[in-house]
């Protein structure tokens, strides 16, 4: 069982390297290409051109790629079912029997998936490339509340240990013979005798599990260090900023198509 | 340097004290430890050493608490973090989960007190060494065992060389070995004499090995105070729902079948119980 | 602030990934009993009643994120502002104390879920296509081939399941909150608005 929530891969690349908020600039950066780009093709082009070869360079594409693929499928399959089969009117281009794929249905889902993607794989580098606890120390650095850093932290580690008592309650109510299989209302039954134990189990360790932060001093006010020591580079702040620049250049250009047609009329 | 004075305390919602009357003083560099059945009030002493009696456990706190010279009902957590450190039974539940190794963790504790690095690294070296963990350092702390977690749990406090330590049944919760682990960092501890020590345990045999001194807490009020020789071969003991230790008992059983009928100072460890024999 | 300050104690930040976790166990784990519904909120919905809707609001959010950027299912990720409204509502019906009584708590539940359903609806239609990628997908397509627009056609799946899914959800924790000695819910903010 790993022993933490995240899909992290420690390796030695220039990628790995970068300061976290660097990646976190760089991630964002696609994100809003992604989000933003006007027209059906462009975002193609952000996985092929931007996030692909960054995945690449830092040594996690075949993973990378699975995991991107295991995630987008579903999704990319039922718009193009769903939209490119369903589209109220608009122009059929193949009869499939009863259904013909339209036209538009067909771009909008082709819009659809590409954004998708996009959103989908800029995370997944993020996670892949940055250990969560360097990410959470740069922008506890920069200002972000310790108390969420802590949250997400401590989160990462706790949910596999809850996923293994879930799966052990289960079992062991299986083993009782709960039915988990059969009708709707036989599964639905089933759950209630499953989330009880679980929370009210995890109730009771709170307690401690506060004493022993406040004894760590977590509740002391004032400045904070690390033993944790991120490296910078001038280049990279700088990059940071052409980063941001670049995020807001989309995005105003997004809005100069928006609202420029309404301008000319 | 810990000062009890007439301390009485309630939980919220009780109409019993879980504390009664408790005055107490224990001078620095002492290592004492508290017996006593479950529920005579060794935790809440503990808690309120630590100062989360009140200041987390609300309730009503009556009399004076001085602990390495803070007054600690009119402290708060944060100012008392660092000046008194707490290990208690459940291993598991004392990690923070905010960092994913061995070394990180015990480094929390510094961290947010802004000790500089070059100082906290050194000091975490040093820890890990004498908590038997350097082995151990870069793994996650969910991965290790219970006792490997409760050490790790001391480790933590103790890198933050708070000059009070209190443990509460450290060992409750582990198996043999791990009880054992513990007890020989606690042995060291002792040995050290870098801080005052209170202990909260059961197992009488360990107690009566490293504890400087002994107290008794029955229904919440101190019944008995002294060297571990002496108040763990006390006949009084298993009126308060203790067991003497097997050294005592054995060497009870032999006294009523006529063997050394007039010792009074009866063996509490297996050294003791050689000398006894002989 | 100083309400906000008592709302984000150190219990109630040691109980939000507590709460995270159990809202992803169980969203697992309800996902493999094959049930049609999600129950991926009990946990926000508990710390909402007890802590208030700001704390409601971050557990929910994180949810989302955490579930997202751990890469496990990135889906979720685009999710967080659901998950925050959901906090906050939650929260909101607490104040006014709707987790007191059961057939309240059903009530704030579907009005939870509508909301939930509004929210997610603008998101699944810009970031997804209008689809979730899972069976409800089936509802979206009849819905479309009635000649419904997408957007509204995501709204009506989202208000098949959402609903429902939120009523159970409030059940629950109503009945937990039951369940909890005094002595525990005394430690949160809230205590007061629940039992």
């Amino acid at each position: 069982m790993s022993t933490s929530f995240s899909l992290y891969i420690p390796r030695e690349s220039g990628m790995h390297r970068l300061h976290p908020l660097t990646k976190l600039a760089l991630v964002a950066f696609c994100l809003v290409l992604g989000l933003f780009l006007p027209g059906v093709w462009l975002t193609y082009l952000v996985f092929l051109l931007i996030i692909v070869p960054l995945a690449a360079w830092a040594g996690v594409l075949p993973p990378f790629l699975r995991a991107a693929f295991k995630t987008a499928l579903p999704v990319v399959i039922s718009v193009f079912l769903v939209q490119g089969l369903f589209w109220p009117g608009g122009t059929p281009i193949l009869h499939l029997g009863p259904l013909s794929l339209k036209q538009e249905g067909l771009q909008f889902a082709i819009r659809s998936a590409g954004r998708f993607i996009t959103v989908v794989s800029s995370f997944l580098l993020l996670t892949f490339t940055t250990r969560p606890d360097g990410l959470m120390l740069a922008l506890s650095q920069r200002g972000f509340p310790n108390s969420i850093a802590y949250i997400m932290l401590a989160t990462m580690q706790i949910v596999p240990r809850f996923q293994a008592k879930a799966n052990t309650i289960l079992d062991a109510q299986r083993s009782r013979g709960l039915e988990t299989e059969g009708n709707l209302l036989v599964r639905l039954r089933a759950l209630l005798p499953l989330v009880q134990p679980l929370l009210l189990g995890s109730i009771v360790d709170i307690e401690e599990r506060a004493i022993a932060l406040e004894v760590r001093a977590f509740g002391r006010q004032g400045p904070k260090t690390s033993l944790l020591v991120l490296r910078d580079t001038p280049a990279q702040r700088v990059l940071r900023w052409l980063l941001l620049l670049g995020m807001l250049a989309v995005i105003g250009w997004r809005l100069y198509l928006a609202i420029a047609p309404r301008l000319a009329a | 340097m810990i000062r009890l004075r007439d301390v009485t305390y309630f939980y919220p919602r009780a109409t019993t004290p879980a504390l009664a009357d408790v005055t107490l003083e224990i001078p620095a560099g002492q290592f004492c430890a508290v017996i006593g059945a479950n529920g005579a009030g060794k935790s809440t002493l503990c808690y309120t050493l630590a100062g989360f009696v009140p200041h987390f456990y609300r309730g009503k706190l009556s009399g004076g608490v001085e602990v390495a010279g803070v007054d600690v009902p009119a402290s708060s957590l944060a100012k008392l973090a660092g000046h008194v450190g707490l290990v208690f039974a459940n291993p598991f539940n004392q990690i923070t989960g905010a960092r994913f190794s061995v070394r990180e963790e015990i480094a929390f504790g510094l961290e947010n007190m802004g000790v500089p690095l070059d100082e906290m690294e050194a000091r975490v070296e040093d820890i890990l060494g004498f908590a038997g963990l350097r082995d151990l350092a870069e793994r996650s702390p969910f991965a290790l065992s219970g006792g490997q977690q409760q050490r790790l749990a001391i480790a933590s406090v103790l890198v933050m060389r708070p000059p009070v330590i209190v443990l509460d049944e450290p060992t409750s919760q582990l198996d043999p070995i791990g009880s054992k682990e513990v007890f020989a960092v606690l042995r060291d501890l002792a040995a050290t004499d870098a801080a005052t020590v209170v202990l909260a345990e059961q197992k009488l045999e360990w107690v009566a090995v490293f504890a400087d001194r002994v107290l008794v807490l029955h229904e919440g009020r101190i019944v008995a105070d002294g060297l571990p020789g002496d108040v763990l071969a006390s006949a009084d003991l298993t009126q308060y729902g203790l067991q003497p230790t097997r050294y005592t008992q054995v060497a009870r059983a032999a006294q009523a079948a006529g063997f050394r009928a007039d010792r009074h100072d009866l063996p509490v460890t297996l050294e003791e119980a050689v000398e006894f024999f002989r | 602030m100083e309400r906000l300050r008592r709302d984000f104690s150190t219990i109630t930040l040691v109980m939000i990934p507590v709460a995270i976790a159990i809202n992803i166990a169980i969203g697992q784990l309800v996902y493999t009993l094959k049930v049609p519904l999600y129950l991926d909120s009990i946990g926000t919905i508990f710390v909402a009643a007890v802590a208030g809707p700001f704390a409601g609001m971050l557990t929910g959010a994180l949810t989302n994120l955490v579930w997202g950027l751990s890469g496990i299912n990135s889906f979720y990720t685009a999710f967080w502002i659901t998950g925050a409204i959901i906090g906050l509502v939650a929260g909101l019906f607490s104040r006014f104390g709707w987790f007191k009584v059961w057939w309240r708590a059903i009530i704030a539940g579907v009005i939870t879920g509508l909301i939930a359903a509004m929210v997610s609806a603008p998101i699944l239609t810009y970031v997804n296509g209008g689809v979730t990628g899972s069976g409800t997908d089936v509802i979206t397509a009849v819905f479309r081939n009635a000649g419904l627009g997408i957007l509204p056609s995501a709204f009506a799946q989202g208000v098949s399941s959402d609903p429902l899914d939120k009523a159970i959800s409030f059940f629950i924790v109503w009945g937990v909150i039951r369940a909890l000695p005094l002595r525990f819910l005394d430690r949160f903010s809230r205590a007061e608005d629940i039992r």
